[in-house]
């Protein structure tokens, strides 16, 4: 556990390192993100409101995704490069050190980009979120869920490499879980609508959490937290399995 | 016969992408999904609204979304990341020994690169458009919208590489692509009509060259017979060709004054 918290802490250290292009990163994202906040109050000031959502609801889902996103992408950057990182046999340096591969591989790199998808999240909820102690605390806890669900995704997706020797399939799911959760859930019907919450859970990383926090249902939350563990739990599960078959690159990387 | 360099060029990087059909896939897949998506959104949008959004149907807005990706879709998405990396680390450099323009060189290439991916973006396009949303509103104004798509790809590539060549005076385009890219999803009709934008911001949008990038070929996909358009789009890729021009050949000087 110490190595794992030294670990961290040197990820962040380093992309801290130069203050300069930390915050300029962290501010091109912010500014991604206001694009798109542009994009759905322009929309639903054409539109109206569509389904139950509005520019406010969707301003929430919007907070909700680019946190979660920005803790996974940002603090957890590997989790989007285990697929390429197990293909081009980067692993090396990990299987090497004395502490938990996964757990490991996911704290050893901070991409200060995703950094300021945080940053936006928490300032778009606090601006736009009607935030109370009750809504902050609900907040947390479904980003909390959101991050670690979105997280055990990515790793079971490019893990899926270990196994058919390539990692567009991770690529794929990683494009797929952060598109689709842009959209609220009830714009889609049929099929496409039980696949987000079955095969690719975007909905259970944006739009059950944004509906949590404008009327919570311990029943909702309890399947939100459930599907959170049961993916990170596959993740991992895939993860490790997969290692057997790993084959080195002879690269040594620092992961 | 002597071939010409161009066309050796780009007939290189069509081969690439061809021989590479993980990331041709890949891309597809991934425009798929968007255009799934993003018509579906607007689709409900219309229904919500009488049939129609600033006079666009549901089956013109599920044209207009599938046209729109495709255009961006086609492209390396950090394209001017890319160039200015290259420009920065002064590998460009190695470029200058050859007997071509790099900006002509890098255009061809890019232009190779783009072609087979919008091709398999528009054969995809049109299948999803015509499942989801329905036959096109006027068949005959597919035939101005295939141009005019490969004159938006154009436009857009050369584009990048003006905005890109900042770097021979900033040393990387940084995250550059990530706000170019951004003007072209709002200001340039990707993600939404340009008529259905506020009339203020529609204003500024009509006079900036974004417009040439996606919505030019979207809205003609969507059943407006408008030629201008096209005519537009000339103009446009002539501008930004010369200002590409100019950037390069000063830059260039800069490249050989600092050492490469």
């Amino acid at each position: 556990m110490r190595g794992l918290l030294a670990t961290m802490r040197n990820s962040l250290a380093e992309a801290g390192a130069n203050r300069l292009a930390l915050g300029s990163q962290m501010a091109v994202m912010a500014i991604n993100d206001i694009v798109w906040a542009v994009f759905w109050v322009l929309f639903f000031d054409r539109v109206g409101t569509i389904r139950g959502w509005d520019a406010d609801r969707i301003l929430l889902l919007l907070a909700v995704i680019t946190s979660a996103g920005g803790i996974t992408l940002g603090l957890l950057a590997n989790a989007r490069r285990v697929g390429s990182m197990a293909v081009e046999g980067e692993l090396d340096a990990v299987l090497s050190l004395p502490v938990a591969p996964l757990a490991y591989l996911l704290l050893r790199r901070v991409e200060p980009t995703n950094l300021g998808d945080i940053a936006f999240g928490l300032t778009l909820f606090v601006l736009a979120g009607s935030p109370t102690v009750g809504r902050a605390a609900i907040f947390v806890a479904v980003v909390a869920a959101a991050a670690t669900l979105m997280t055990g995704f990515l790793v079971l997706t490019g893990s899926l490499a270990f196994f058919v020797g390539r990692s567009e399939g991770g690529e794929l799911g990683f494009h797929a879980i952060l598109l689709l959760g842009s959209y609220p859930v009830d714009v889609f019907a049929g099929v496409a609508r039980v696949m987000l919450y079955t095969v690719v859970p975007a909905a259970f990383v944006s739009s059950v959490p944004a509906r949590l926090i404008d009327s919570f249902d311990i029943g909702q939350a309890a399947v939100l937290a459930a599907v959170s563990v049961a993916f990170a739990f596959a993740g991992w599960a895939t993860f490790t399995v997969g290692l057997r078959r790993y084959t080195s690159g002879a690269v040594w990387t620092r992961a | 016969m002597r071939r010409r360099w161009p066309t050796v060029i780009a007939r290189t990087s069509v081969e690439r992408v061809l021989a590479e059909r993980g990331g041709l896939l890949v891309a597809l897949g991934f425009y798929i999904v968007v255009v799934a998506v993003l018509a579906g959104l607007w689709r409900v949008a219309a229904a919500a609204n009488g049939g129609s959004i600033a006079g666009y149907t549901a089956v013109a807005l599920t044209w207009y979304i599938a046209t729109s990706e495709a255009s961006t879709v086609a492209l390396n998405i950090r394209l001017i990341d890319d160039i200015g990396n290259d420009i920065g680390s002064g590998a460009v450099a190695v470029e200058l020994l050859r007997p071509a323009p790099v900006l002509g060189v890098r255009v061809a290439a890019e232009l190779g690169h783009a072609l087979p991916r919008l091709a398999a973006c528009g054969v995809a396009g049109a299948a999803v458009a015509t499942i989801s949303g329905g036959a096109p509103p006027r068949p005959a104004a597919l035939l101005l919208a295939a141009p005019s798509l490969v004159l938006a790809v154009a436009c857009n590539i050369v584009a990048q590489h003006a905005f890109a060549a900042s770097a021979f005076w900033l040393r990387n385009a940084g995250s550059a692509w990530f706000l170019y890219q951004k003007l072209v999803f709002v200001l340039g009709g990707m993600l939404i009509p340009l008529e259905a934008l506020p009339d203020w911001l529609g204003s500024v949008a009509a006079v900036l060259p974004f417009r040439s990038m996606s919505y030019a070929p979207a809205r003609l996909a969507s059943g407006h017979i408008e030629p201008l358009l096209l005519l537009e789009q000339v103009g446009w890729l002539a501008v930004l060709l010369l200002a590409a021009s100019v950037a390069f050949s000063a830059g260039e000087r800069r490249l050989q004054v600092v050492g490469g």
